[in-house]
């Protein structure tokens, strides 16, 4: 699903962020949206007045003072009731939020203070967080319906510093009763100052999702490319759970995690015994892992061993483990009931062999990139009995 | 710009020694079992405990990884997490946190009932001779709700409490009144042999929302062997008992708990039969009582466990299979050594606690108001042995109960950590003390490790359960742990083709 | 268990072990430990041979027992550097541990100490007022 489209900006110099309707609507609910009009649709001022910009596909006759983006390279995607910023540069044209996907995020810089060799996200040394804080910040007023969850991304969201606190306490505002979920490295954290002051924006429903790679100090630092980032992590998370902050511990799963990986459980469940859940992911195939790809990749087919031994360790301790990302026919049945459809809606693939698998309907599917990366044992699940797939998930 | 990638040296540099932590050890089965001050354990092959010593181990080795990863080790290329392993030797001692929880009330001494090993009943006694007045009720009730806890639990004992009914219906609206006034959750238990039960009592207990403790020690042939009475029907009125009080307060408020004699001994797998043919989910596999003999002239060998250790470990195998069987029963003493040695936190149980659980988190409040660090310290007392009596309820606080010379001489033979043999022990943040025990049973609160049936007991049984651990076979694990979570073991298999 | 200059004071005949302890590695506290334990099943009877060696004498309390008098001396020899290594053990690690359990047990002394090492980006880092600066700063 096409995030981005670009085209010929007019009559703005500063970014514009608003919902789109593809519908004309009278004068006064026209205040926070971005009309999209069709090809063979013509338009006078008046019919366009109060509305924050115009979007065409194609050619638009120019308006004076009416700021708007027209010539645009693809357009399909673009939706009622998404909402979309005009960058004044480059006039890029950026989804921020599409109500009828299944997961939201809010995306809150590019900074990050560490660089795991398998980041999704790159991090970029520029710093990008006054102007994304007001972007977010009327997003975050924009956002309708008001989603049950949303996770607050980047980059590193610590770095925002009271940036953050400030997103936080408009989205208490906003959207109290939507469930936030902060995916950081909670090295931050370990600042006591810190974590108190993050409890003292006292959102009602947040929880932290913290990776942690390896009990072992150095083997973690290496993933995450950070000196001193394991000592961090452990003492941020120490501190959260102080402060009553929910903790949730992730794992990519590759070939530098596996290895340790129930020994990793172990730690987590006596160092870290507050953690609510065990989040154990699948390898994407983008950003920094195709470079670093030789290091990372080992077939998921292949560790089922280590993954099941690790499940059944959580799993008589009345641990709660979720299983991300992965295709139910790598996995072992015994691990089914874990594996969660996960992947964003933009993101999910299947593959020619999925079409006759008879586990489709409960499978999360493969990430988009997964043409050019996936387990070589990806084939049609058939069962034995009809039944068996309401066991899953 | 993109940023480089460095190699593993850069963060796992290879460190220039290694220091540790501290840590007891002991060998079993050929390895060294070492536990850190966490109680964490860890096996490891013969010699590396001189390896360590001599700060001699390879630091390219996993084993070095996981000594460091467990806390035993820690070198100058990472932290040593110490505010983190302190945390969790804090957690091993929560079961200190709060004050007195358990408060044990003896309403009556007059049983019917004349069982050998029962050092306090009364049959022959007149009502209102030994039962608790109401003006030292009162003053125990306060003594109860003084205790900082936030949750307390009440117990009836006896003799056989129900022939006190009238004591118990005194006590339980007014307990419960300073409960509310104090803000604490009060849970109510009564002991009881239920041979003299009628439905009125249940309904009242039902009402209240008390739960009852009942004795079960087996077949009828054993339990009626035990527990003498006219009539010689105890087992059955014991069952009767039982099924009256489940039809009326459901099946979980009822509970059984067994009295090991010497009788039981060859019984170990029909005890636990009797247990699953009556619907119990629960057993507790408890030794001999040493407290009916005249313990302090009797010549101890240190073997007089052995018998009992046969009889648990036969019971504790049949237990098991009855659980592979599908049929879920735990045993409770295992489920508490399980608890310290698996998990992160302690056990609230009383009796397997360090520092001991006596004073600390139970008091036992006799009829005529005299306050007992325990059970087992108000049957000293009926021996004439008023070692552990620390007060009366008429002329003290918790303060000077907590104060007396009594607990004062007790706390300091309360820490393991403190007690020769105990002080270097491998299992010692499993183990627990009790000065009770030894004082009744060797003449010394510190106790003589190597003839303690206290120490051989515990160190038998959990160098058995470490090997069930270091065997690790997968169902019983499963079944183990369902003990200590309280969850099911029984897991969902998907079939496909 | 007696120090004595003389022979074994059990019974003469009586089977029994002689072990020999050399002072150098094993402390007489270890020694006294080891025969502590031992004392469940044997009479021990300790006395230096000189300043370096020790003798143990050990006589089963209970002739009948069974015990093999080579094992004996093997485990009593194991026995023995076991409570040498703990002796040492103990000796690294009780500063740390008096440390470990104060921390346990203050009532604010765990976690409140400034974590060490680099937190921020490279950005981060560059600012005069970075908030880990201002973090770690006195008034906080």
């Amino acid at each position: 699903m096409r995030l981005t489209t670009t085209g010929e900006v007019h009559n703005f110099d500063r970014s514009i962020i608003g919902i789109i309707t593809t519908k004309p609507l009278p004068p006064e609910e026209r205040r926070q949206r971005i009309r999209f009009v069709a090809a063979d649709e013509t338009i006078q001022a008046q019919d366009v007045s109060e509305y924050r910009a115009l979007l065409c596909h194609d050619e638009l006759k120019d308006i004076p003072g009416v700021p708007y983006v027209h010539r645009l390279r693809e357009s399909d995607h673009l939706k009622d009731g998404d909402i979309v910023v005009l960058e004044r540069n480059a006039g890029v044209v950026r989804s921020l939020y599409r109500p009828y996907e299944l997961h939201h995020h809010l995306f809150v810089t590019e900074r990050c203070n560490s660089n795991c060799l398998m980041c999704s996200q790159p991090p970029k040394d520029r710093d990008d967080v006054e102007a994304l804080t007001e972007r977010n910040l009327e997003l975050i007023r924009l956002i309708a319906p008001h989603p049950p969850y949303l996770t607050i991304t980047g980059g590193e969201p610590t770095l925002l510093g009271d940036n953050l606190f400030k997103l936080i306490t408009q989205l208490k505002l906003s959207m109290p009763e939507t469930e936030l979920h902060m995916l950081t490295n909670g090295r931050t954290f370990a600042w006591p100052e810190y974590a108190r002051r993050f409890a003292q924006a006292e959102h009602p429903n947040i929880s932290l999702g913290i990776p942690l790679y390896s009990d072992f100090a150095g083997a973690h630092d290496y993933v995450v490319q950070a000196k001193g980032a394991f000592d961090q992590t452990v003492a941020g998370m120490h501190q959260a759970a102080r402060n009553g902050i929910r903790v949730e511990v992730r794992v990519v799963l590759h070939k530098l995690t596996i290895p340790r990986l129930t020994k990793l459980m172990d730690f987590i469940y006596r160092n870290l015994t507050f953690a609510e859940h065990i989040a154990l992911m699948g390898l994407e195939y983008t950003g920094y892992t195709p470079r670093n790809i030789e290091e990372l990749w080992i077939d998921p087919y292949d560790y089922q061993d280590e993954l099941e031994e690790a499940v059944e360790y959580l799993a008589v301790r009345n641990i709660n483990v979720s299983i991300y990302n992965h295709q139910l026919c790598v996995l072992r049945p015994s691990l089914w009931s874990y594996a969660r459809k996960s992947i964003s809606d933009w993101k999910t693939l299947y593959l020619p062999e999925c079409e006759k698998c008879s586990a489709l309907p409960a499978c999360g599917g493969l990430f988009q990139w997964a043409v050019r990366k996936h387990s070589d044992h990806i084939h049609a699940i058939a069962f034995s009995e009809p039944s068996a797939i309401q066991k899953c998930s | 710009m993109a940023r480089a990638f460095y190699p593993l040296e850069r963060f796992a540099p290879a460190p220039a020694g290694f220091h540790l932590l501290p840590f007891r050890f002991t060998r079993l089965n050929g390895k060294e079992l070492l536990v850190n001050e966490a109680g964490e354990f860890i096996f490891a092959p013969a010699g590396t405990v001189e390896r360590l010593a001599d700060e001699r181990l390879d630091a390219n080795t996993e084993l070095y990884q996981d000594l460091k990863a467990k806390h035993f080790i820690y070198d100058d290329s990472s932290s040593p997490l110490l505010d983190i392993l302190a945390t969790k030797v804090r957690t091993k001692f929560d079961h200190m946190c709060g004050g007195t929880k358990l408060h044990i009330f003896v309403v009556t001494l007059r049983c019917e009932h004349s069982c050998e090993y029962c050092q306090v009943s009364r049959q022959t006694a007149t009502r209102g001779e030994f039962d608790m007045s109401h003006a030292t009720a009162d003053r125990a009730i306060v003594m109860m709700m003084d205790s900082p806890a936030r949750a307390v639990t009440l117990e009836f004992q006896g003799g056989e409490p129900l022939l006190a009914f009238d004591v118990i219906q005194y006590i339980i609206p007014r307990a419960k009144k300073q409960a509310r006034e104090k803000g604490k959750d009060l849970d109510i238990v009564v002991c009881t042999n239920l041979a003299c039960v009628t439905d009125d009592i249940l309904m009242y207990f039902r009402d209240e929302g008390v739960k009852v403790s009942t004795s079960l020690d087996g077949p009828a042939f054993l339990h009626n062997k035990n527990r003498p009475r006219p009539g010689h029907n105890s087992y059955e009125k014991a069952i009767e008992g039982i099924e009256r009080s489940r039809a009326i307060l459901g099946m979980e408020s009822v509970a059984a708990l067994m009295t090991t004699t010497a009788a039981s001994l060859d019984y170990a797998a029909e005890i636990v039969d009797e247990y699953v043919r009556q619907e119990f989910h629960s057993i507790f596999l408890r030794p001999i009582s040493p407290y009916g003999f005249a313990v302090k002239t009797r010549h101890r060998t240190g073997y007089e466990m052995d018998r009992f250790l046969e009889f648990y470990k036969e019971g504790l195998a049949h237990i098991l299979k009855v659980n592979r069987g599908g049929y879920r029963i735990a045993e409770v003493y295992t489920q508490i050594l399980l608890t310290k040695i698996l998990t992160p936190h302690s056990t609230r149980y009383v009796d397997m606690q360090s520092p001991a659980g006596e004073a600390w988190n139970v008091l036992v409040y006799n009829y005529d108001g005299d306050v007992y660090a325990s059970d087992e310290s108000r049957m000293l007392a009926e021996m004439h042995d008023w070692t552990f009596r620390l007060g009366n309820v008429h002329k003290d606080t918790r303060r000077t109960l907590f104060t007396s010379d009594a607990a004062l001489q007790m706390f300091q033979a309360s820490c393991n950590q403190a007690l020769p043999g105990c002080s270097d022990c491998a299992f010692q943040s499993y183990c627990a003390a009790d000065p009770v025990y030894h004082h009744a049973t060797q003449g010394d609160m510190y106790g003589h490790r190597p003839t303690s049936g206290f120490c051989a007991r515990n160190m038998e049984v959990i160098k058995h359960l470490f090997a069930l651990i270091e065997e690790n076979d997968r169902e019983t694990m499963r079944i183990l742990w369902s003990w200590v979570t309280g969850q099911s073991a029984k897991r969902e298999v998907v079939e496909c083709a | 268990m007696t120090m004595d200059q003389g022979e074994c004071t059990g019974t003469p005949d009586a089977p029994h072990a002689v072990v020999e302890i050399n002072l150098a590695i094993i402390s007489a506290e270890a020694l006294l430990k080891t025969c502590y334990w031992f004392s469940r099943d044997f009479v021990c009877e300790m006395r230096n041979r000189n300043e370096r060696v020790a003798e143990v004498c050990l006589t089963p309390r209970n002739p009948d027992s069974g015990f093999d008098l080579a094992s004996t001396k093997d485990a009593f020899q194991t026995s023995a550097m076991d409570f040498a290594l703990r002796e040492k053990i103990e000796a690294k690690t009780s500063g740390i541990r008096d440390l470990l359990l104060a921390k346990a047990f203050s009532e604010s002394g765990v976690l409140e100490d400034q974590p060490e090492g680099v937190f921020g980006d490279t950005v981060e880092e560059m600012k005069p007022d970075s908030m880990f600066k201002i973090l770690g700063s006195p008034q906080h």
